[in-house]
Formats: C-alpha cells, sequence, structure tokens
C-alpha cells in the first residue's frame, strides 16, 4: 500500500508538480530562487521516493552509505594537495557501477553530508541536486556504452577523465552557479547571469581538473574493487 | 527435542566444487547447552556456522539436513530467525550499523517492528544487563573495541533469541576485554539458559564453560565430547590442535598422564601439581638462562623519550629508554592504552618525540636519509593496512621488481602458494604474513611488529614464530609490541614491561615472567608453587620429567 | 557571570525541544524570510537570527554575525550595477545608471541573503544530525538509515587514511615531498581505503540482515518524545506564523521596487499586527532560551 503510494507520489510530482511550478514561476513575479528551489526539492524527493517504494536490500543500502561516506572522507585524503577535491570523482565512479539511481542518491547524499561538516546553508539543495546530476549522468553514461564498466586501456580512462572533466565544467559547476545567482539577485539580467557564470569559470575548471586527475588515476582500481565486491554480494545471495 | 539437529551436511563453494568445506557433519545441539567448536582456520568451523542461519548461508553444493526445533530451518522466516537466532561475527567495527549506541541497540527490533513501548522496555533492559548505561548516548565512534562487540551483542540479545551464535568473537580484542565478553556470554548462557555456539581461539577461556567441545579438520567432525575428553582424544591422535589446548591440560598429557582428572583451568592445575608433589622434594631449577646485561652496541636505543600528540594533552611517552641488543627478539609488554604502539611510532617518526634520543644503530633516527629503505620498517596492527591491489603477488611487486627476491620472501614468510590471491581472501594468519612479506622486501635489518599475534590461531602463530626465527637468522633485530603473553614467554629473547608512558623492566622471559604473578603465563601461574622458574608448558613438563612426576 | 551564563547551549530550551518543533520552525522562519520581501519583516527576520545565534553562541557568534555586514554591502551594491531598471537615477557606473529604486532592492535582497543565512546557521547549531535523522526515519527509511550510516563513516574513514599513509610510511612510501607524490601517495591510500570499505561493507550487509534488516515493515525508536510543553511552544509558533501569513496575503508585507518602489506601509491594526506576529514567532526561541538562562540564575543564587 505505502509502496504503491510512494510510486505514484513520486511520478505527480515529477509529472505534474514541477511543471506547474515552472509555469507559476514564469507567470508570477519571477520569484527566482525560490521557485529553483522548489523545482530542486520536489526532483529530489521524486528520486527519494522511488528508491524508498522499492525497499531496498540490506547490501544496497550498505554499498550506498560506504560509497558516499569515501566521497565525503576523500576530500580529508587529499588534504596535503590544495584545491584538489576528488568527491565528485567518486560519486561519478559509483554511478558508473552501480547505475544512474545510485550515482544520483550517492551525490545528493555526500553533498548533503560534506554540508554537516562545512555547515548548512541554503546552497544545500543545490548541491545536492548538482552532484546527484553529475552521478546520475556517469550512470546513463555507462548505461548506454558510452563509458566502460572496468576501462581496459588507457583509451578508455582518457574517455572517463574527459567525461568527468566536462561533467563537472559544464553541468555540475553551472548549477552551483546558478544558486548562487539566484540567492544573490532575485532579477536575472544576462548581465548579471554572465558575471556570476563567469566568475565561477576557474573554481568549476579547476574543480573539474581534480576529477579529472582522481578518475584517471584511480579510475581503474576503484571500478574493479567495486566490481569484485557486487560479485562477492552476489555469492551472497 | 534437540535445538539444531545437523544431519549429514556437505557443501562445497561453487569455486571450487571438488573440495568439501563440510563433509557429512552430523550434529545436535540442546536446549540451553554451550557448545565450543574449534579448529584450524580453514576447518569449515564459519561455514558450519553460517549454515545454521538462512540468509547468511553461502552460495553452494549442498546436501543433507538442518532441523531447527525439529522443523527444517529453511521453514523459519526470515523474521523468525532474525529474532530467534542471533549471531555474532569477528569484526567488532563492521558489524556496528548505526552511529549511536542507543540506535544500534534498537536496530534489531527496528526490523522486526516492535512498537515503541517494547523497544524502550527491551532496550533499558539490555542496557541494564550489559551495563551500558553510562554510555548509552555515546557516538560509536567514541567507544573501544571491546565495548563495540559487547554493544554488538547487547543489540543480538535486545532480540531475546534462543540461540547465540558466535563467530570468533574476541579475535580483535585484547585480553581483558575478550575475558570479559566471554564471561558475559557465559553468563548468559547460565542465567538465560540460552544455547551458545562459539567458535574461539583462546581456548582457555572457554573450555572449563563450555559443556561440550566440537572439533573439525578440514570439514568433518573429528571429536565431539565433553572437554576433558576431547583433550585425551586430540593427544591421542596427536592431533595439531593439541596445541592449542589450555597449558594444564597439555602438561597433563605431555608428562604421560591419563584418566580423568586431566585439569582444565590454572587452579585444578595446581591441586593436581600439589597432590602429586606432596611430602616430596622437588628439583626445581630449569637451566639457568645469562641475566640480561645492557648490549654496549645496540640495534635500537631509546634515550629519555617523551610525546605527547597535541600541546595541551597529557604526556603518552614519559621519559621511556631501552636498548635492543643486535639480533635479539625484543618483546615490549603492558595493558591498553600504556603507550606501547606509540612508541613504536615515535622510533619510525610517525609521531616526534619533543624530547629524547631514537638511536637506530647508534645514529639518531631523524638523521638518516632513506630511514625505511634498509634500515627500519613496521609492520602496523593490522595488515590490511597495507593492501592496495588485487593479488599478493602485485602487493610485492608494488615494493620490488626483482621476482627472484619476491619469490624468496614469499618462501621465508609461506606464502608462495598464495601470491595469486586476493589478499582479502585470505586469512587473518596469512594475511598478517602477506603484509609481513610486503615489508620485508624493504629488507630492514630493524624490524617493528605491532600486536602481530592479533588474531592468529595456535597453528599460525608458531608459524608466525618459525619466520621470526628466521628472520633473526639473517640477522634482523626484531621489537614487538605484543598483549599476548604465552607467546612472548616462548619466543622472545627479551620481555619489557611497559606501564603509564614508561618502560618499567627489562628481562630474559624466565626472569621476567617468574617475577611476575599476574602478568605471567598460564603454565607458570599453574605451577610457581613449586617450580618458580619455570615459564612455558615445556619447562613444566621437563622439570615434571626429571623428577619422575 | 551574567554574559557567561547566555554563551552555553546547555540553557537552550528551543534546542531541548523536540526535533519536529525544531525543523518546523527553521522551514518556516527561512521560506518566510524568503516570501517577504519587505523592508521591515526582513530587518526583523535578521536581528531575530542575529539575537538567537548570539544566545545559542555567545561571544563566539559575534564573528559570525559581523561578517555578514560586508557580505550585505557587496549584495546590495552590487545588485544596482546589473541591474538599471528603476525611475530614479543616482549616477552613472561605466555609462550604466545606478538608480536609488534598485539600490533598495538590493539592500533588501541582501538583507534575505544575510537572514536565510542566519537561520541557517542557528539551524546548524540546533538541528543535530542525529535529530534530523530521527524526524525522517519514518518518512524515508532507508535514505535516513545511509545518512546515519555515513556519518559514522565519514569520521572512521578519515581515521582509516591516517592509518593506511602511516603503515605506509613506515615502508618508505611516504607520499610526502613533490606535489606530485603527494598527489601520487593520495591515489593510494584513497585506493586502499576504498578496498578495506568495501570488504568491511559485506560484514556490514550481514550483520544488518541477521538482525532481520528486510523483514517487513520498520518503526523507528524514538529517543526524542513530544511532550507537553513542545505541544504549547509548537502552539504559539503555529499561531504566530497564522497571523503573520494572513497579515501578508492581506497585503501588509507588499512590496514592489522595480521600476519605481511601492512598500506597504507599517501603519493601521492589520500591519502592525502582522509584523508584530513575525517578531514574536522568530522571537520565541530567544525568549525560550533567557527565561531558562533567568531560571538557572535565580535557582543557584538560591541555593
Amino acid at each position: 500500500m505505502k509502496r504503491s503510494l510512494r510510486t505514484c507520489l513520486s511520478l505527480v510530482i515529477l509529472l505534474v508538480l514541477v511543471p506547474l511550478t515552472v509555469y507559476l514561476c514564469a507567470r508570477a513575479d519571477r520569484k527566482y530562487y525560490l521557485s529553483g528551489l522548489v523545482i530542486i526539492l520536489l526532483t529530489l524527493a521524486a528520486f527519494f521516493l522511488r528508491f524508498e517504494s522499492r525497499r531496498p536490500q540490506a547490501r544496497e543500502v550498505v554499498i550506498l552509505a560506504v560509497m558516499s561516506a569515501l566521497a565525503v572522507a576523500s576530500r580529508a585524503v587529499f588534504a596535503a594537495v590544495p584545491h584538489f577535491k576528488p568527491m565528485m570523482g567518486i560519486v561519478m565512479l559509483t554511478g558508473i557501477a552501480l547505475g544512474p539511481e545510485a550515482g544520483f542518491l550517492c551525490g545528493a547524499v555526500s553533498g548533503f553530508v560534506s554540508n554537516f561538516i562545512f555547515g548548512q546553508g541554503p546552497w544545500t539543495p543545490w548541491q545536492m541536486f548538482a552532484y546527484g546530476v553529475g552521478g546520475l549522468l556517469a550512470g546513463l553514461f555507462a548505461h548506454w556504452g558510452l563509458l566502460k564498466k572496468v576501462p581496459a586501456g588507457k583509451k578508455d580512462l582518457a574517455v572517463l577523465g574527459i567525461f568527468g572533466f566536462l561533467t563537472i565544467a559544464l553541468v555540475v559547476g553551472p548549477l552551483l552557479d546558478t544558486s548562487t545567482l539566484f540567492m544573490m539577485s532575485n532579477t536575472v539580467s544576462t548581465a548579471s547571469a554572465a558575471a556570476v557564470y563567469l566568475s565561477g569559470l576557474p573554481v568549476n575548471l579547476v574543480h573539474g581538473a581534480a576529477v579529472l586527475l582522481t578518475l584517471v588515476l584511480v579510475g581503474k582500481p576503484l571500478l574493479e574493487k567495486l566490481q569484485r565486491i557486487q560479485m562477492k554480494y552476489g555469492l551472497m545471495e | 527435542m534437540a535445538h539444531f539437529d545437523i544431519r549429514h551436511l556437505t557443501f562445497s563453494y561453487p569455486t571450487a566444487p571438488d573440495r568439501r568445506c563440510l563433509d557429512d557433519v552430523c550434529l545436535t545441539v540442546e536446549k540451553g547447552e554451550y557448545v565450543a567448536l574449534c579448529g584450524k582456520s580453514g576447518s569449515g568451523k564459519t561455514t558450519l556456522l553460517r549454515h545454521l542461519k538462512s540468509v547468511l548461508t553461502p552460495h553452494g553444493i549442498r546436501s543433507g539436513d538442518i532441523l531447527f526445533d525439529g522443523k527444517p530451518l529453511a521453514q523459519a522466516d526470515l523474521r523468525e530467525q532474525s529474532a530467534r537466532i542471533g549471531y555474532v561475527m569477528q569484526n567488532p567495527d563492521s558489524q556496528i550499523v548505526t552511529d549511536k549506541v542507543w540506535h544500534e541497540l534498537a536496530f534489531g527490533l527496528e526490523s522486526l517492528g516492535c512498537d515503541q513501548k517494547v523497544m524502550r522496555l527491551r532496550v533499558a533492559e539490555m542496557a541494564n544487563y550489559f551495563g551500558i548505561q553510562s554510555w548509552f548516548h555515546r557516538d560509536v565512534a567514541e567507544l573501544s573495541g571491546g565495548q563495540k562487540q559487547l554493544l554488538n551483542l547487547a543489540s543480538i540479545m535486545a532480540m531475546q533469541p534462543d540461540v547465540l551464535i558466535l563467530d570468533e568473537p574476541t579475535s580483535q580484542l585484547d585480553p581483558i576485554a575478550a575475558s570479559d565478553f566471554l564471561n558475559t556470554v557465559r553468563k548468559i548462557n547460565r542465567e538465560l539458559g540460552t544455547t551458545v555456539l562459539i567458535t574461539e581461539h583462546r581456548l582457555e577461556d572457554i573450555f572449563h564453560a563450555a559443556d561440550r567441545v566440537v572439533v573439525m579438520d578440514e570439514g568433518r567432525i573429528v571429536a565431539a565430547a565433553a572437554p576433558k575428553e576431547v583433550g585425551a582424544a586430540l593427544y591421542a591422535r596427536q592431533d595439531d590442535l593439541f596445541a592449542a589446548m589450555p597449558a594444564p591440560m597439555r602438561i597433563f598429557y605431555g608428562t604421560g598422564h591419563q584418566g580423568a582428572d586431566c585439569p582444565l583451568t590454572v587452579r585444578e592445575g595446581r591441586s593436581w601439581l600439589s597432590a602429586m608433589a606432596e611430602g616430596r622434594v622437588l628439583h626445581d631449577t630449569p637451566g639457568e638462562e645469562a641475566p640480561y646485561e645492557e648490549p654496549e652496541d645496540p640495534a635500537l636505543q631509546l634515550k629519555e623519550v617523551w610525546f605527547r600528540y597535541e600541546k595541551d594533552s597529557p604526556d603518552i611517552l614519559k621519559g621511556v629508554s631501552f636498548s635492543v641488543p643486535r639480533g635479539s627478539l625484543f618483546a615490549i609488554v603492558g595493558g591498553n592504552g600504556t603507550g606501547k604502539s606509540t612508541t613504536l611510532k615515535a622510533i619510525c617518526g610517525i609521531c616526534r618525540p619533543y624530547r629524547g634520543k631514537v638511536l637506530i644503530d647508534g645514529k639518531p633516527a631523524a638523521r638518516y636519509k632513506d630511514l625505511f629503505r634498509g634500515n627500519l620498517a613496521m609492520l602496523p596492527q593490522d595488515p590490511q593496512s597495507l593492501f592496495v591491489k588485487k593479488t599478493v603477488r602485485e602487493e610485492l611487486g608494488e615494493m620490488c621488481r626483482d621476482t627472484a627476491q619476491i619469490a624468496a620472501i614469499a618462501e621465508t614468510c609461506e606464502i608462495t602458494h598464495l601470491l595469486d590471491s586476493h589478499p582479502y581472501d585470505l586469512s587473518g594468519g596469512e594475511q598478517q604474513r602477506a603484509a609481513l612479506a610486503k615489508v620485508l622486501l624493504t629488507k630492514p635489518r630493524l624490524l617493528l611488529l605491532d600486536e602481530p599475534t592479533k588474531g592468529l590461531d595456535s597453528f599460525f602463530k608458531r608459524k608466525l614464530a618459525r619466520v621470526l626465527r628466521r628472520l633473526q637468522g639473517g640477522g634482523v633485530t626484531v621489537v614487538m609490541v605484543s598483549h599476548d603473553v604465552e607467546f612472548c614467554a616462548e619466543n622472545a629473547d627479551l620481555v619489557s614491561m611497559f606501564f603509564d608512558g614508561q618502560l618499567l623492566t627489562t628481562n630474559t622471559p624466565r626472569r621476567f615472567f617468574a617475577r611476575n604473578s599476574f602478568y605471567t603465563t598460564a603454565a607458570n601461574r599453574m605451577s610457581r608453587h613449586l617450580f618458580p622458574g619455570a615459564v612455558t608448558a615445556e619447562h613444566v613438563m621437563a622439570l615434571l620429567k626429571e623428577n619422575n612426576l | 557571570m551574567w554574559v557567561g551564563a547566555c554563551i552555553d547551549m546547555r540553557y537552550d530550551a528551543f534546542s531541548r525541544c523536540h526535533p519536529a518543533v525544531n525543523f518546523g520552525f527553521f522551514a518556516i522562519a527561512i521560506v518566510l524570510s524568503v516570501i517577504l520581501v519587505h523592508p521591515a519583516y526582513l530587518a526583523v527576520s535578521a536581528v531575530c537570527a542575529a539575537a538567537y545565534y548570539l544566545a545559542l553562541k555567545g561571544y563566539k557568534g559575534w564573528k559570525a554575525v559581523l561578517g555578514m555586514i560586508p557580505l550585505f554591502f557587496v549584495v546590495a551594491l552590487l545588485n544596482p550595477l546589473f541591474n538599471a531598471m528603476g525611475d530614479t537615477v543616482l549616477f552613472s557606473l561605466f555609462g550604466r545608471p545606478f538608480t536609488y529604486e534598485s539600490l533598495v532592492y538590493g539592500a533588501c535582497i541582501a538583507a534575505m541573503l544575510v537572514s536565510v543565512l542566519l537561520w541557517f546557521l542557528c539551524y546548524g547549531a540546533v538541528m543535530t544530525s542525529d535529530k534530523f535523522t530521527s524526524l525522517f526515519a519514518n518518512v524515508i527509511p532507508a535514505l535516513s538509515l545511509i545518512l546515519v550510516m555515513v556519518l559514522r563513516l565519514v569520521p572512521s574513514y578519515g581515521k582509516k587514511a591516517r592509518q593506511i599513509s602511516g603503515a605506509r610510511q613506515c615502508i618508505g612510501k611516504s607520499g610526502s615531498g613533490t606535489k606530485r607524490e603527494k598527489l601520487q601517495g593520495g591515489i593510494t591510500v584513497l585506493s586502499a581505503l576504498t578496498g578495506w570499505a568495501l570488504e568491511g561493507s559485506v560484514v556490514t550487509a550481514d550483520s544488518m540482515r541477521a538482525r532481520g534488516y528486510g523483514a517487513g515493515k520498520r518503526t523507528t525508536f524514538q529517543v526524542y518524545r513530544l511532550t507537553l510543553q513542545d505541544g504549547v511552544i509548537a502552539l504559539l509558533l503555529l499561531l504566530f506564523a497564522a497571523v503573520t501569513i494572513a497579515a501578508a496575503a492581506a497585503g501588509a508585507a507588499q512590496a514592489a521596487f522595480l521600476p519605481s518602489l511601492h512598500i506597504a506601509p507599517v501603519r493601521g491594526a492589520l500591519s502592525v499586527s502582522g509584523l508584530g506576529a513575525w517578531g514574536l514567532f522568530l522571537l520565541l526561541p530567544t525568549l525560550l532560551h533567557l527565561r531558562e538562562v533567568i531560571l538557572w540564575h535565580t535557582l543557584t543564587s538560591d541555593i
């Protein structure tokens, strides 16, 4: 009962409520920040409800928790290297190994938890969403066969790295900048948008480079380890 | 009616269908019984225990039946099995799911869908019974290993199981925490009538408590009887496992005695010895050991080393001084949290002392350019900290490209047959030796070992001792920190007592342990009133023979 | 003595309320602060947030509160640069008009940002992770369990990572030196850590299933219980919020900025009661805190 209710609810959210919010936002006095926030919260809720309605098994829960915790803890591992944020790299690898949904959830959870450490703020939902989308995209690309589940050679690793870089520079970073834009000014003009996105560009490029390095350097061993564990879990079932 | 009735259970893993992990196992466990399961690692103990709970049962080829309360186990659903069959595993940390003590206690009850009232009562009961109230609201991360394992036990007992299955629950704990834990298990068995099935390599601690001991070898049950009878059977079979029996029992059979009055505990051993020795004058010197003298040219020397973690935190090391003679096996014993491991870290420079000197071969450690190449190396407490690769061979390859050298080290550490396995697929003792091999590839002249016998059974301990002796033969000086009194007594050249940030005394094992009355071996505690200088079971046996007892 | 007593989180009665009351308060406070873009309402919100944050943190809170002032001015002054609408031109900058209306609007946006940030800081101090997870355990059971697990694992992985790099240092693989070596060292530690963590996850999954995870509908053990006081506070908060919303709906918080200012004046019963209710709503946690401080002060001086 509750199961189907959650599924229905998530469909209603995605198909009715989100478009409705976009419409209302366009019609009303353009409260960008608020409507952006509502859209994001609704999307997150839809994903979460879908996951819950599946009644995930113990191993799914554990492996998601482990990968999210690794993603959050990875920053501390590289404390000696300035500006090196490998978190999204691990989120993407999770998406590749475990699928788009797991990628999204891993990103959203790591975004949320890292804010428990660095402080929650109005950016939290945006971060959860942006990181989630990064993991989701990686999962989708792997699902379509564009990214290898276990990279065989240098070429696969290069593709993986470039994918990571572009996803950060073109999707995740700009999404985060959008939250800054909406927060700082309620009326969005071309000029203010250009200013925010351009000022965010260097940060996003550095972030993207870090993710590229992470994927190229740890991509293969991590994916192999994930595959081994999935086989181990398979034996357990 | 038997609680568990295992009938002709045979099992093999799909990866090795020809090797029977369990081979025609027949066993009944009565209600309220305390059954100890022992055997070498790889004898099928864990596989057997996992068959007693359907969710944990491994995949593979299986025949035979398991009846639980007279019905096939598979007929009991997940809910019933979760509530009625409790299962505690080895690793205290990985078993914990949540971040708070209270939440962990309630986890099983939450899964069973208990309502608030029931949960509150049961959780309160368990917190009381296990003495957890004072840390009820704490983060799990603040607990010690012993407390964590107690929490795991409590959170299972909260579901009020009829059977408690424990798979080497104390292998990661220090001796004091381990015996606390085992006492609690015994209390549960006696006060609540919960059936207990336990595997354990600290046999001394459970032998006297067990109603029945089941011995497994190569997937078969080779003996299942009362503890005393099992000892006799193993001695008769000349089984390797006899070496794992409690010291009083080993001494009893080792000196040619037979019969039902075999002692199991130190107390029984003492009275047995006293009765035999009554009215006799005993020859009690087990051959002199040269007294310990400070070496003139030590391989390692610490002079007044002081250390604290932070500026305002208390001192951990309070003037540690000692010298280690070249080529010796130097053991540092002492309780938890006294600073033993920190001393090793200070030698390695992971912890920088704020005062004092660390001299390696007479030269300050800080002045070595390549300290960890050919001079000094340390085997960490958790050997898994060193594993990065997919196979043991690749692990060793990370250190050195020379295959001949790798092969030689693998031979020394007795891991040649494991080179192509995944490091995490090895047993605890094998992981230990694989990590040791990795460490040895730096060709150290001084090797530091942090709790090298943690989690090892007696068989692997003997293997480790052999490896260490081989290294000593090659001129390596070994310094080890250990809780394992028996291992140090048998294998060390020198033993030191660490307490409160200082090294108190150093002496040869016999002189060292003979002077202590608590911190000493079971053999010594059992026989000190007759043979004050005897420390190991071998010493006692030799003396008994000499006196024709 | 008095000021010293205020500093302590232990005196914060609101923190000891049920998580649902905490969360509800912050959700309403933040959402209304974003919606009610009216100078008076925003000022009240910012001041109340600062007051509560100072009550929670004492002297240490001043750093964050004072840090908001430059942020306020930066955002307030930047907005008009990108927004040339507005009738009253103050001056021109780089050929773009800098208007009075957009300056006021910018100040409002800045005040909104500052008050939201301050409320989030209070939220961080009051809504601890275990309150959050226990509150949402019934709504999103699996995710809240994941959250609980992650919160436990993150510090434990940090500790293990240090252990691994220490162990590697002792076999001559230090991972320090040049940037490249540091990076390589970090990569190896991360890889070893992942292997260790994933192998441990198999045990955790076993342990969960052994304790009946997935056996049916889960319930949640609640350490936080709703008390009568929680009910009273919740009722008061709801009442104040309702009055605020009603007043706002009736136009008391109406404000249009561009191209010309139309800001509802704070005059008349409706407007004053709306603003008053908003202030009372936001001040309630601070008032509870002060009440507690006074209570303990008199109690201890009696002894």
